[in-house]
């Protein structure tokens, strides 16, 4: 079933309703795209969604990597054999990836090369809110920064024209509130991408040996600085408002949506420099705009980046003038830019009698719903088993190691199985470092794609160094947090094409793991077992709890037409309440002191009915009619 | 017309759709949108909440106080959204519960609906309607947003007409899922027009 076609099948002039990640996928098809790579990361996961679903047709090579640092590799051979390279991912993916980033700053690429990152202010799935323009300037590497979904098309067409002519890649920052906002974009003409590229030989070098490296940077630099004079400069920068205002606002990203916001609500016409292109700094631009106004105030997610480099400019150019943002405590340092927190800054700044506008109060007793693992998800009944083992095994003081994906839910009541998270594939390395430091047991969970993406090197490490641990990995066949995007495990039948798939299994066998064994997470008595037997080995142990994720296997049963939904006979049910207490399915709750199950939730898997959770027997299949 | 409009309910439920289905039904109409998505951490089952604004916005977040509209799918979710509400904000909700799993860890059961409703009715205008059922009756209990449009249809709360919203629909949910979806509306729209179910404030001193 197709979902995004419309977005190749809209003509040019032609206006679509389109999410951020959307508008950037179009955009790059419209660029002439020839290769695409990403690992899947929130908020960016949409733009590899439609490329690859495209791909096919559009005879883009698309690519999910195993990783950030593998997909940014990929690209890059794109690029220098002359073809176009897209890279994206979250803004801790650039984390991954910024090794190879540092080089391809150095060397250089042929073809064009764009690489993005999704930043998350606010952390509304992620675990920090690094601010990725910093990566621009480690690198000294332009930077392009959009304000809605529209620029995030045009901008981002722009961006692969600075790179083919400036022989650099490119990074393009967007944030959650740019890739999962929907505006109307309209929509331009594709230009079809070169498929074919080739490396020339002999040609020049992209080796980074240390000789090379002494020269390339002395050439980074000096494009960075004819850059800052680059034309592109006055069409991805302008500004606009009153002149005349004594206060001027800089501004780039979703900042500057919020500050027109504010700006119309307080009636405010004050001069804005909106910037696109933040890196290299427009100082000129920058100067001219100080030199109008004797107030300035920077506005900008997350970190005062711009804001150090306007009081530099002002600085070196003698301005007596008051800049405020973050530095002078006036606007938050933390979190996105509200409409809120940016009214309260104004009100401040300009003086004005500001009181919010009275809500209402949360009732003290609403209960919370945190994010919980769906009706059906295999990743249950093995936090169950597991939890289960170690009480069995009277093991007080076990250590939890868990990492990202959504077994990272297993932090949640009733599990609270996550001591410790970092980042992808740390729950092994962590775990091994326990077992040294501490003389408890440590069990760790990792899902497939993260152990494929940064899991087997800690795996090699626990084994090499002799640890003590439990590893369980959770086998659902797919990238599920991020949407089921596929990864190298992912069996063929859920994939759009064909390609090569992985073992697990016979990974963990060659790293010579002295206990394996692989276990159906919704039969709860078999992992139950292959759990407290792992737990009593010596060295590490590893079961692996293999289940496709639940969203998948509804919607086979879907398509093939299978409605099994479970009960409860309130004649057996005891209320003993153990299922909504400990195994805490979306489907259960407690209704006129007895269990009941919703229909419509049921995803008909049958784990509550086992003995382990309803010890009563009180679950059981609602006959189908005859 | 409300042009600060906020949609919460519980992942699966449909918000997203809802929001498309009004922005674009808006965008037909010649007016400029702009929608926030924020998905969460779950695939399924979390707090989702999208904030659609009709006019002429640039940020997609709704300032608190400023919401003209909450629509809640789900009692407990439209409740957690009353915090951005102001004093002039519309409440239109459906009375479909869904428990969250807190709840059964603490061995609790859901609070009573038509409580909760007559407490938001002290500081709001509220419009429920059990959506849930006239879904089922339309033939599809997942038609519950579709419903809760039509509701709004009906008590002329969405001034954009119907025709546009009709149209997007079709356009959304082709095939044999049009029919379900269409009825849907109509019975919403019904509900909306006999207008029973609505809550207004009650002064402070009479409760």
């Amino acid at each position: 079933m197709s979902t995004y076609r419309r977005l190749l099948e809209g003509a040019e002039g032609q206006f679509l309703f389109l999410l951020g990640n959307e508008a950037i996928a179009r955009g790059a098809i419209e660029a002439g795209l020839s290769t695409a790579t990403t690992y899947p990361g929130t908020p960016s996961s949409e733009v590899g969604d439609v490329l690859y679903e495209l791909a096919g047709e559009t005879g883009i090579h698309f690519e999910f990597s195993v990783n950030e640092k593998v997909a940014l590799e990929s690209a890059f051979a794109s690029s220098i054999a002359g073809l176009s390279s897209f890279v994206f991912m979250k803004h801790v993916g650039l984390n991954v990836a910024s090794d190879s980033l540092m080089s391809i700053a150095y060397t250089g690429v042929k073809g064009p090369m764009v690489i993005m990152t999704a930043d998350d202010p606010s952390m509304f799935s992620s675990q920090n809110e690094q601010d990725n323009r910093h990566y621009a300037d480690i690198a000294h590497l332009p930077l392009i920064e959009p304000s809605n979904p529209q620029e995030a098309k045009d901008f981002l067409i722009a961006a692969f024209e600075i790179s083919r002519k400036e022989g650099l890649p490119v990074l393009f920052r967007t944030t959650t509130r740019i890739s999962h906002t929907r505006g109307n974009v309209k929509l331009g003409p594709i230009i079809p991408g070169e498929r074919k590229g080739t490396v020339e030989k002999p040609g020049r070098s992209f080796v980074t040996l240390p000789s090379n490296g002494y020269h390339f940077k002395e050439v980074l630099i000096r494009k960075m600085d004819e850059i800052r004079d680059n034309s592109y400069m006055m069409i991805l920068n302008r500004m606009e408002g009153d002149r005349k205002s004594p206060h001027g606002i800089i501004t780039s990203g979703e900042a500057y949506n919020v500050v027109r916001d504010v700006l119309n609500k307080l009636n405010l016409n004050i001069e804005i420099l909106k910037l696109g292109f933040t890196n290299p700094f427009p100082e000129n631009m920058v100067s001219d705009f100080i030199s109008r106004h004797s107030n300035i105030i920077v506005v900008e997610e997350v970190d005062p980046i711009m804001e150090i480099k306007t009081r530099s400019v002002a600085q070196v150019n003698g301005f007596d003038v008051e800049i405020i943002g973050k530095m002078s405590g006036i606007i938050p340092y933390s979190h996105e830019c509200s409409p809120d927190s940016l009214m309260e800054a104004f009100s401040k700044i300009f003086g004005l009698d500001y009181t919010k506008k009275e809500v209402r109060m949360a009732r003290p007793d609403l209960p919370p719903r945190p994010p919980v693992l769906c009706p059906g998800c295999p990743h249950r009944g093995t936090y169950y088993s597991v939890k289960r083992a170690v009480k069995m095994l009277k093991i007080n003081d076990v250590i939890y190691s868990s990492d990202i994906g959504c077994y990272s839910l297993g932090n949640y009541e009733p599990f609270s199985e996550a001591d410790v998270l970092l980042s992808m594939g740390s729950s092994i390395g962590v775990a091994s470092g326990f077992t040294k430091a501490t003389g408890q047991r440590v069990i760790a969970f990792i899902g497939d794609s993260t152990f494929f993406h940064a899991g087997i090197p800690a795996l090699i490490n626990a084994v090499h160094n002799n640890s003590r641990m439990l590893l369980v990995i959770m086998d659902n066949d797919v990238t599920a947090m991020t949407g089921r995007q596929p990864n190298p495990g992912t069996p063929d039948q859920l994939k759009l094409a064909p390609s090569g798939r992985v073992s697990i299994e016979k990974i963990v066998e060659a790293i010579g793991v002295p206990y394996l064994k692989i276990v159906d997470p919704y039969d709860l008595k078999e992992t139950l077992g292959a759990v407290m037997e792992g737990l009593k080995g010596d060295g590490v142990s590893v079961v692996i709890a293999r289940r496709e994720c639940a969203i998948i296997r509804d919607s086979r049963k879907h398509r093939e037409g299978e409605s099994v939904k479970y009960r409860v006979s309130i004649e057996k049910c005891s209320a003993c309440l153990n299922c909504v207490e400990h195994f805490a399915c979306p489907a259960l709750s407690i209704s006129g002191g007895k269990i009941s199950i919703d229909p419509v939730l049921c995803d008909g898997c049958g784990v509550c009915s086992e003995p382990y959770v309803c010890p009563f027997q009180a679950i059981e299949v609602i006959p189908v009619a005859i | 017309m409300p042009s600060n409009i906020i949609i919460s309910g519980v992942g699966g439920q449909g918000v997203v759709t809802t929001g498309l289905l009004i922005s674009r039904a808006a965008i037909a109409g010649g007016n400029h949108v702009v929608m926030s998505e924020i998905h969460g951490l779950a695939q399924r089952g979390g707090s989702v909440s999208v904030d659609v604004r009709i006019g002429d916005y640039y940020a997609p977040m709704i300032p608190d106080g400023d919401a003209d509209l909450v629509i809640g799918l789900e009692p407990l979710e439209a409740e957690r959204v009353l915090t951005r509400a102001g004093p002039g904000t519309k409440v239109l909700m459906s009375r479909e519960k869904m428990a969250p799993i807190s709840l059964g860890i603490q061995g609790k059961e859901y609070p009573d609906v038509d409580q909760m409703i007559s407490e938001i009715s002290r500081d709001f205008v509220v419009y429920a309607i059990d959506a849930i059922t006239l879904a089922r009756k339309a033939g599809n209990a997942r038609t519950v947003n579709v419903v809760v449009i039509g509701f709004m249809l009906g008590l002329g709360l969405l001034e954009i007409p119907e025709k546009h919203i009709v149209d997007e629909m079709n356009i959304m949910f082709p095939g044999k899922l049009s029919a379900v979806n269409l009825k849907a509306l109509e019975l919403g729209k019904e509900a909306g027009k006999s207008n029973t179910l609505r809550w207004a404030p009650v002064p402070a001193d009479s409760s």
